[in-house]
């Protein structure tokens, strides 16, 4: 890859990478493949939607830790510089491949370490609506916080991901919140230093 | 009638990708050994050729290429620090191939701190692109897709720092690699 990437050809390496290197699979299959797979730690923990958020994350961090290895070897990109170009890289190649959407990057903190990301459609939720009693406490797509959490650790990013709302709670969009704590430093052979 | 043959003898041959890159590679050079570091420091794959008539001959994750795995990891990873204070800020300058009195090392280093390094000969100025298909259709497929297999080979701090000793020992993935590897050891 070439030196410095514009925000441009990150959105047409995701498009490539999402038209040319990336077989399709019917999305609806994947939403119920999640849907099953929720509803069934709903009744493994005895609704305890606590425990069913834990369960997703870390659920969605052993996918994480694996599947940057799939997206770099797509894509073959370097790593960020900043977290401007982490945002992009989400929303453009990331999100773009593997669930072909482009989520809006949003509310920055001022230390340009703190993003949002805005799902405006979401396919792990199509054709969901949560009872009463999950409403208050789960974070349906809980997955995705974890997947981002362990793909970003294994690109040195000590990050936080966390939802803070979702159009199945019934706030106006689905928002997912990303904080870099740290950035890891690469480890050197014992003696070097 | 000439056009049609050529066209009909094309048509057969189903070319992937590899095929074509194995035909164009072992009519032109050797290679030597190839290795795999992870973000440890540590060699957590090593295949030397020591016949080149023989593409089975050699030794795989050996204990004896120890000392040799952390000669080549120290020389890499000094390079790579050079190159990176010479070059400007936020850009991303990387070894990609070094070139000493008897070989070439090339490398190519992913975002996610694994190193694939190969050792040829002279004969070809680049094999990234060998490189980069063995960590997205071999390491990828075998390695990292398959579940009963880490993903960090270091599973404790004792293991990390270039002090593991983990290899991976992947049937599928050893054979795949030889067999992509095999036609590029000079006949």
């Amino acid at each position: 890859m070439s030196m410095s990437t514009p925000s441009k050809s990150l959105k047409v390496i995701g498009d490539d990478t999402w038209k040319n290197k990336t077989e399709k699979v019917n999305a609806e299959l994947f939403t119920l493949t999640y849907g099953a797979i929720v509803s069934q730690l709903c009744a493994d923990y005895d609704r305890d939607f606590q425990k069913v958020n834990n369960q997703l994350y870390s659920m969605g961090y052993n996918i994480g830790v694996r599947l940057i290895e799939d997206f770099l070897a797509r894509t073959a990109l370097p790593r960020c510089e900043n977290m401007v170009k982490t945002s992009e890289m989400i929303s453009k190649c990331a999100f773009k491949i593997f669930l072909n959407m482009s989520p809006q990057v949003a509310n920055w903190s001022p230390e340009k370490d703190t993003f949002s990301l805005i799902l405006d459609e979401n396919p792990l939720s199509d054709f969901v609506e949560l009872p009463m009693d999950a409403m208050k406490q789960l974070w349906y797509s809980n997955v995705l916080s974890g997947v981002l959490k362990g793909s970003l650790e294994m690109v040195q990013l000590d990050c936080d991901v966390w939802f803070v709302s979702d159009v199945l709670k019934g706030d106006p969009q689905t928002e997912l919140r990303i904080k870099l704590n740290k950035v890891l430093k690469d480890e050197i052979p014992i003696g070097e230093d | 009638m000439f056009l049609l043959v050529n066209f009909a003898s094309l048509e057969n041959t189903k070319c992937t990708f590899d095929e074509i890159s194995r035909t164009k590679i072992s009519l032109l050079m050797a290679i030597y050994s190839f290795w795999i570091f992870d973000k440890h420091c540590n060699c957590i794959f090593d295949r030397e050729w020591t016949l080149l008539s023989n593409s089975s001959s050699g030794t795989i994750n050996s204990k004896q290429n120890e000392e040799t795995a952390k000669l080549l990891y120290g020389m890499i990873y000094s390079l790579r620090s050079v190159t990176q204070k010479l070059s400007k800020e936020g850009t991303n300058n990387e070894v990609r191939s070094i070139s000493i009195g008897k070989f070439r090392i090339h490398t190519y280093c992913t975002a996610s701190g694994l190193w694939f390094v190969l050792l040829s000969d002279y004969k070809q100025a680049s094999y990234s692109h060998v490189l980069q298909y063995i960590h997205s259709h071999i390491y990828v497929k075998y390695v990292t897709r398959n579940l009963l297999s880490p993903y960090d080979f270091a599973e404790n701090k004792n293991e990390t720092r270039g002090q593991g000793f983990r290899k991976i020992n992947n049937r599928n993935f050893i054979s795949t690699l030889e067999s992509f590897l095999a036609p590029m050891i000079l006949q």
